[in-house]
């Protein structure tokens, strides 16, 4: 069996080449996309800023909900719980306790906070702010000058390099409490390095900490253990005087430390979950096209294999182990590659800032060999379902010219069609597609979708070739016979069509759905600003309560300024992050206009909630609603206006005061004015560092920039991979038409007329293709759209859409009719006219 | 004394790869109209090699080939292609039909290919002689393989070539199938006058024609007017024999 599978592989080279190329293909991306997943999954954070201490006692880093159900007599506990963005603090007592307990040398009451610092660490590395005395957890030991006092501070080595800063200089730092002029007294760095990665370090003194960061207490307690002394018993006689702080020990130490100094790697994870996600789809889809495609153009060959006495049982070990051998030797060389894929993504998106620039991409056999198993699978089980009725091919079907699976199943496909095409209108109609799993979804469906057409396939492109199929016959008799053909051989133009749709459908949805989101996005900020005549922004972001001032200018009639955090509220026990905004509003009239639905924005302990968080969670105004703040404080406001725009500014609007004093970053990012006459060039007098603005510029949030850049890349890859499908298939069918081809030249048709034939076949594919495509991308694209303000859209992008199509067209026009160029050039006219 | 249709003159040919070996070393030789000429030999003797040179599917190295009086051994594609499919049908043991067109199709594509107006009722009088009246509208692949040959052959007369070129038109058939085959064949030289040239290993097809040339190594070496199957036999028991 082994020896027959070999030898038919080694004979049908040319034939498998396709097959190998998608698998190929197939297991390169999904390595790539499994090793990426994996790097971010298992990344560590690169240094540990307690690596000095035993045992760091840490506030509050998640929101976590308990919910107990009692199902008869048993008591099922179920713990969910969501990071927070911001440190929660411990009493400012407790370091004291700590340090009275035996084997402890020194507890050290750990401040940390963002500051706003003229540079930034390696590769943008935030500053992070503490009191001297944290200086020895890591250790920090200065390399010259002396300890800060009131009004001094102490630099890294690294920042002070970078900032050019020596012992003396003024530096100005901006926290949310203000910003402040110190004196650089010294320069500290680490044991053996000139900083920690990824973030940068200023001490102040520890008397000044408190009011610089606005803190209530220590972020941290840095746990010192004096010399010999049982790390474990040390541990255990500090629980028993933390109270409900969080003990963390070992690798779990970084935990304590400022989320923000942390290289992030969430938002890294669902996206690469996404792209995982999207490549494992397209790849099986195209693989499994392509292994179909194969098994049925050596139907003759299997034919010939059961007269001599094959019975289809073998024959179907025979496509089994061929597609195994095949996928494998595939792998090979699809590994490594997959390794390459990872990296220069994740350079690209450490270029983009999608993921930290510490990311590195591990090589992970098991990953890689998963990958490879997963590749082998599908051919695998692709052969085998094409095989299904190929192998029960009649014997006599060898004699016969054209070898003809017995047909059928047209049930089976009808079924399955119906089941996918049911599962995406389920999915476009019950689930939220304004929300934030709106994209996810859309593809999930567009991929149901796609099932549904690569099921139907055959039937749909019968009807529809005959429709397109009569267009081509004003192009003379090559159009006619290629119109005749294309019908007739309706499952070969369907699989030939098949990578078109879904190279259309998948990258339009993706293109337009963006498009439209990035155009509502712009549309609502520019609408949510159009009452202010100007914007003022600080370069590192303004205290709240410097805004009372340009408030205050007389001309000023209205103000608002906003400062964005990320706040928590919990649905059914499981708390859910969501972007929020503190909202100050000062004047007579608005100066922001959030499109308020219903109630009014304002009022002591309210907060407003845009309607998709209200639908979301079924509140209504005046409902008391509990909301953890990004410190993991937890307050309780009344619902008191629900509004619009919430597109590029949050679902909710807190009051800024609460968030000033509960985010750690806590800075106002832009207060927009309404004004008469000459307030703006006043503002730049008074306070030259801010800058004023007069129209609304679209300052987007970094996420979304960086999320935008990932998309796009992912567009890219898509694109390139199933630009590589569509190639591919038609190589594959056209390679195995030489022999219609010859016979066409044999019955007197000029080399001209054969590539006109071709020419018109392949038009009339690219446009079944593209109507399919364009279908698909509308069912989904439009149901997005109406998700997203009610209104229905199809094309959404003129410019893209026009571009896609001419992109893919363009793509499936070369592909269609290159090979036979080279093929009918290759072949001398008899050789193939004796069907050798 | 009747014109030639077909006139090869010193024709060599060899193909990249068979080092030195010749396919054709030299042949002359004349194909006179209306007539019905085989050309035997032992496997590899060039046989289909000089069909092909003959009939302008493939170039010869050098020598000439003239069909009705039109040199072709220096013509390009696609002046080649118009050329042959004016005056030359094919008839081959593949059949070489277009599997996705109907019979009625296959059969007028050559004419359709030239641009010109298909003789309809000549066509239907082609069919009715191959006897495939009321298969029009089936697909070859729905045809036994004699009938197949008869689509090939029918589609060959219908644009009333000059000269007919088969290779091995039987090879694929069983005895009597071949023989109607054959007996076709001869009724386009008889009936319409027009000349075939058939390749075959098979003395019995062979015995069908006028007149049969021999093959050896890419030489012309014998040479039969009005074969008997005998006749044949032992002149290729002759030639293998070299
Ligand atoms: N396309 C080709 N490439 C290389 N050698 C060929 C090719 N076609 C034929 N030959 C060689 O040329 C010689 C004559 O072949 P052919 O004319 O097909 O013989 P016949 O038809 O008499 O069996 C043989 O030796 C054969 O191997
Ligand atoms: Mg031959």
């Amino acid at each position: 069996m082994m020896r027959l599978a070999l030898g038919s592989l080694r004979r049908h080279r040319g034939a498998y080449l396709g097959t190998f190329l998608a698998a190929f293909l197939a297991v390169a991306l999904l390595a790539g996309a499994g090793l990426l997943l994996f790097s971010v999954l298992t990344a560590k954070p690169p240094a540990d800023r307690f690596a000095a201490t035993a045992v760091v006692l840490s506030g509050d880093r998640e929101v976590t909900l308990q919910t107990v159900r009692k199902k008869k007599d048993k008591v099922k506990t179920k713990t969910k719980s969501e990071r927070l963005t911001g440190a929660g603090t411990l009493p400012v007592d407790l370091a004291g306790r700590i340090a009275a307990v035996p084997g402890v040398a020194d507890a050290v009451a750990d401040y940390a906070f963002p500051v706003a610092f003229p540079v930034r660490g390696e590769d943008g590395a935030p500053v992070v702010g503490h009191g001297w005395a944290s200086a020895a957890l890591t250790p920090y030991t200065l390399e010259q000058g002396r300890p800060p006092a009131a009004g001094e501070v102490v630099v890294d080595a690294d920042l002070a390099a970078r900032g050019g800063l020596s012992t003396g200089d003024q530096v100005p730092i901006t926290t949310r409490t203000g910003v402040r002029t110190l004196r650089v007294s010294g320069v500290a760095a680490p044991a053996g390095r000139d900083g920690l990665p990824a973030q940068g370090a200023v001490f102040l003194a520890d008397r000044e900490v408190p009011a610089v960061s606005g803190l209530a207490g220590p972020t941290a307690i840095g746990v010192l253990a004096a010399p010999g002394a049982d790390r474990a018993a040390l541990a255990a006689a500090v629980r028993a005087v933390a109270g409900d702080a969080t003990l963390l020990t070992g690798a779990d130490k970084v935990r304590g430390d400022l989320p923000g100094a942390l290289p992030d790697y969430i938002g890294p994870i669902s996206i690469f979950g996404f792209t995982i996600g999207i490549t494992a789809f397209a790849a099986v889809f195209v693989l499994t096209g392509t292994v179909a495609l194969g098994v049925r153009q050596r139907l003759r060959e299997l034919a010939l294999l059961r007269t001599a006495g094959a019975t289809p049982g073998q024959l179907r070990r025979l496509l089994g182990l061929e597609s195994v051998v095949l996928a494998a030797v595939a792998a090979v060389p699809a590994m490594p590659l997959g390794v390459v894929v990872a990296r220069v993504v994740a350079a690209r998106f450490r270029a983009l800032g999608a993921v930290p620039a510490q990311f590195t991409v591990g090589v992970n056999v098991l990953v890689l060999g998963g990958a490879a198993a997963a590749g082998v699978l599908v051919t695998f089980v692709a052969a085998r379902i094409a095989g299904r009725r190929a192998v029960r091919i009649a014997p006599t079907q060898a004699l016969v010219e054209t070898a003809t699976a017995p047909r059928g199943g047209l049930l089976v496909r009808v079924l399955a069609a119906l089941v996918t095409a049911g599962g995406a209108v389920a999915v476009l109609s019950f689930v939220p597609l304004g929300g934030p799993l709106g994209m996810g979804m859309s593809f999930v469906s567009s991929a149901l979708l796609l099932c549904a057409v690569a099921a139907l396939g055959p039937v749909l492109v019968r009807a529809l070739t005959a429709v397109v199929g009569r267009l081509t016959r004003v192009a003379g008799v090559t159009g006619w016979l290629a119109g005749t053909v294309a019908r007739v051989e309706s499952r070969r133009v369907a699989a030939v069509a098949v990578p078109l749709v879904l190279m259309f459908a998948v990258n339009a949805t993706m293109l337009l759905n963006s498009s439209l989101l990035g155009r509502l996005t712009a549309d609502e900020h520019a609408a949510r600003n159009a009452p202010a005549t100007g914007q003022v922004t600080g370069p590192a972001g303004l205290p709240l309560d410097a805004v009372g001032d340009l408030a205050a200018l007389p001309g000023v009639t209205g103000a608002a300024a906003t400062l964005p955090t990320r706040a928590i509220v919990a649905q059914g026990g499981k708390p859910e992050d969501h972007p929020s905004q503190g909202l100050f509003l000062a004047g007579r009239e608005a100066a922001i206009d959030l499109g308020v639905r219903e109630g009014r924005i304002g009022g002591d302990d309210t907060f407003a909630a845009s309607s998709y968080l209200v639908r979301q969670y079924g509140w209504r105004v005046g409902d008391e609603v509990p909301i953890w703040l990004a410190d993991g404080y937890q307050v309780t406001l009344r619902l008191a206006a629900v509004y619009e725009r919430s597109r590029g500014f949050g679902d909710m609007a807190l009051p800024a005061r609460l968030v000033a004093a509960h985010d750690p970053r806590g800075l106002v990012a832009a207060v927009a004015l309404r004004y008469d006459g000459d307030v703006a060039s006043r503002i730049r007098e008074r306070w030259p560092a801010l800058r004023v603005t007069p129209t609304a510029e679209a300052v987007r949030a970094g996420d979304a920039q960086n999320q935008q850049g990932a998309w796009e890349l992912m567009v890219v890859i898509s694109l390139g991979f199933t630009a590589i499908a569509v190639v591919n298939t038609f190589a594959i069918a056209t390679a195995a038409r030489r022999r219609e081809y010859a016979d066409l030249r044999l019955a007197g048709a000029t080399a001209g007329q054969v590539h006109r034939m071709v020419t018109g076949e392949a038009a009339i594919t690219v446009a079944v293709g593209l109507l399919l495509g364009a279908a698909v991308a509308g069912i989904v694209v439009g149901a997005f759209s109406t998700a997203q303000d009610g209104v229905f859209r199809l094309i959404v992008d003129p410019v893209t859409y026009a571009g896609m199509l001419a992109g893919v067209a363009a793509l499936g026009m070369v592909a269609g009719a290159l090979p036979i160029r080279l093929v009918l050039r290759r072949r001398a006219l008899p050789a193939v006219a004796d069907g050798r | 004394m009747t014109p030639t249709v077909v006139e090869v003159l010193d024709v060599t040919k060899s193909y990249p790869g068979s080092a030195g070996v010749r396919a054709l070393d030299g042949v002359s030789v004349g194909f006179a109209a209306g007539t019905f000429c085989a050309v035997m030999g032992p496997s590899g003797s060039g046989k289909s090699t000089l069909l092909h040179c003959a009939a302008g599917l493939d170039r010869p190295d050098s020598g000439r080939v003239l069909l009705a009086g039109q040199e072709i051994s220096g013509l390009r594609e696609p002046k080649l292609t118009t050329v042959r499919r004016r005056r030359v049908g094919f008839v081959f043991q593949s059949y070489n039909l277009m599997d996705s067109l109907s019979v009625w199709h296959n059969v007028l594509l050559p004419q359709r290919l030239a641009g010109v107006r298909p003789d309809r009722s000549w066509a239907r009088e082609v069919m009715r002689r191959v006897g495939l009246t009321g298969r029009e509208n089936d697909r070859p692949g729905q045809l036994s393989g004699g009938q197949r040959q008869r689509v090939a052959l029918a589609r060959a007369l219908a644009g009333r070539p000059e000269v007919i070129f088969a290779d091995e038109p039987t090879g694929a058939l069983d005895l009597s199938t071949g023989r109607e085959v054959l007996a076709l064949l001869r009724e386009a030289v008889d009936g319409f006058g027009t000349a075939v040239i058939m390749v075959t290993h098979d003395p019995a097809a062979a015995a069908w024609a006028d007149r049969v040339v021999f093959l050896a190594d890419g030489r012309i070496v014998a040479e039969l007017a009005d074969p008997t199957v005998e006749k044949v036999a032992a002149q290729m028991t002759a030639v293998s024999a070299r």
